[in-house]
């Protein structure tokens, strides 16, 4: 098929589609819109009128995701950082009853109302939890929109099959950019779900209630085993690195950038990035281990104020055997600039710059 | 790899002459993005994008902002603030209508000025101010032929359902290319 120039949101929502996704709730925000705009006028003409709703608020919205998703449909919300803290409530009900649905956050900078600089920092919130209690979503960092249209397209497959939330880390620019990519064909959930509401009362939702042992047991193996079945990163020139930069979404294509430049003038440098941040790729640091025990320094590069991710880079380099310092470069709202990156690495070699573990 | 900043007021049509260029190098295969200033912008705001695409296929874009353009595009006299993010030798194309001739620019840049009003008023397209300067941007930097860049936007009009304007449109990106021929 063709390549098709688009931009992020629109990508996604197309892709959601392919990927199945029959229901969709949410309510507006830049700059998250045009995946509920395009949707609008989309699923009606797949057949879907009643499936599209712009409700009266988020929390609305993730409700009736959750009301959906429980019946059987593919369901999504979409919205940006301020609108999905409404929808904290909503998600972790939806992670006690394990209800598998889809979120797409295109993130702003900042807290509060934000700006509409693009940023990450809202990394905590979904990779944390974000709602109360004990949970995780699936999250993926895609850096490019054909990533994430292939992200978008598994996302149900391994919502179902784990039945957890699945998170699209997105960012503004990633969303509001176009880029080429390819669509794959429309499919189908490949086997009945054995669990859902009906009406008929014969399958029902399927999981331990009460506050038991079972049900702390049901929640460790499922998490459990997405920790050990999800774990995907790549490596950019890291056999011979002293320093290696991890980054996700588009700070990471700044990154290869720094990497080609600071290359061309002998400096080894490479990337580790993450493609999934939760679960965290701790195999990735690992295997990096094996390839280059070397490395002296790990910078994280992170569009937000005082540095998120770096707390799990800190940790999975510790847990893969490194002892070497971990420093960050938080650059605020907006993709970093090259050269910015390439200044912090320098005032890196000239200890100007601390480690932060 | 070419970074390009389109840049004017909202309503100038700096958003789609930026699509144009991307919609032709994708169209011959080449990686491209398309980055919009996006948000609460309005007609006669403040608008821009920045176009990157590689020089041969399967040259991958990194960053798709704004870092060291190879050309900028000013439909005004405001959008010259972009040459912070321009390499030192870049190429300036500049509305002669909307920028004095008296405009001080810095050292090394390589300046044309293009009467885009007089141009497209010559072709009866008044709303072609934006490919008439992107026929001169296309032409005098060989960006690509002007076969590529014609095709491509007769396409992507036509996707968007404007392919009557087509003839218009054509001529008003010919005048461009003869105004630097």
């Amino acid at each position: 098929m063709a390549k098709e120039l688009l931009k992020g949101n629109v990508a996604a929502a197309e892709a959601a589609l392919r990927g199945g996704c029959d229901f969709f709730a949410g309510y507006p925000i830049t700059p998250s819109t045009e995946t509920l705009e395009y949707l609008s006028h989309r699923m009606p003409e797949l057949g879907m009128k009643e499936r599209f709703i712009q409700s009266e608020n988020e929390i609305a919205a993730i409700n009736m995701v959750m009301g959906a998703a429980s019946a059987g449909a593919r369901a999504m919300t979409a919205s940006s950082g301020p609108g999905i803290s409404l929808k904290a409530e909503g998600m972790s009900y939806a992670a006690h009853y394990s209800i598998p649905f889809v979120l797409l956050n295109v993130q702003r900078w900042g807290t509060g109302l934000g700006s509409l600089k693009s940023g990450q920092a809202d990394y905590f919130r979904e990779c944390k939890g974000g709602g109360h209690g004990d949970y995780h979503n699936i999250v993926y960092a895609p850096f490019n929109i054909q990533e994430m249209v292939d992200d978008m397209y598994e996302a149900w497959d391994v919502a179902e099959k784990y039945r957890v939330g699945v998170t699209m880390f997105s960012e503004a620019v990633l969303g509001q950019m176009m880029e080429a990519v390819e669509m794959p064909p429309f499919k189908k959930r490949e086997k009945e779900l054995d669990w859902g509401v009906d009406g008929t009362g014969t399958k029902g939702m399927k999981y331990p209630t009460g506050d038991g042992w079972d049900y702390v047991e049901f929640e460790l193996e499922k998490y459990n085993r997405i920790i050990d079945e999800m774990q995907r990163w790549e490596f950019y020139n890291v056999e011979d690195a002293d320093y290696i930069f991890t980054a996700v979404g588009l700070p990471a294509r700044a990154c290869l950038d720094v990497i080609a430049k600071l290359r061309a003038r002998g400096e080894k440098v490479g990337m580790l990035r993450p493609k999934i941040i939760w679960p965290f790729p701790f195999l990735g640091f690992e295997e990096l281990h094996r390839v280059n025990p070397h490395v002296k320094g790990f910078i994280s590069v992170e569009m937000n104020d005082m540095g998120q991710m770096v707390d799990d880079v800190a940790l999975a380099a510790k847990k893969a055997g490194f002892n070497v310092p971990v420093y960050c470069y938080p650059c605020g709202g907006g993709v970093p600039q090259v050269k910015a990156i390439i200044a912090k690495y320098q005032d890196i070699l000239d200890g100007v710059l601390k480690e932060k573990y | 790899m070419k970074e390009i900043i389109f840049a004017g007021f909202g309503g100038q049509g700096v958003l789609t002459g930026g699509l144009i260029i991307a919609y032709t190098a994708s169209n011959l295969g080449l990686e491209t993005v398309w980055l919009p200033s996006y948000g609460p912008t309005m007609r006669g705001g403040k608008a821009n994008c920045t176009v990157k695409f590689g020089e041969k296929p399967g040259e991958a874009i990194g960053s798709p902002s704004m870092e060291e353009a190879d050309i900028l595009i000013a439909m005004n006299e405001p959008s010259l603030d972009y040459l912070e993010f321009c390499k030192k030798d870049c190429a300036v194309f500049v509305n002669a209508n909307a920028v004095p001739e008296s405009h001080v620019y810095p050292e090394g840049v390589d300046v044309t000025r293009i009467d885009v009003v007089e141009l497209a008023n010559e072709v009866g397209n008044v709303k072609g101010q934006n490919l008439v300067m992107l026929g001169a941007v296309i032409k005098k930097m060989g960006l690509f032929s002007e076969k590529e860049a014609e095709e491509a936007m007769c396409k992507m009009f036509e996707e968007k359902g404007k392919g009557a304007f087509n003839s218009a449109n054509v001529a008003a990106m010919r005048k461009g290319f003869e105004a630097v021929s």
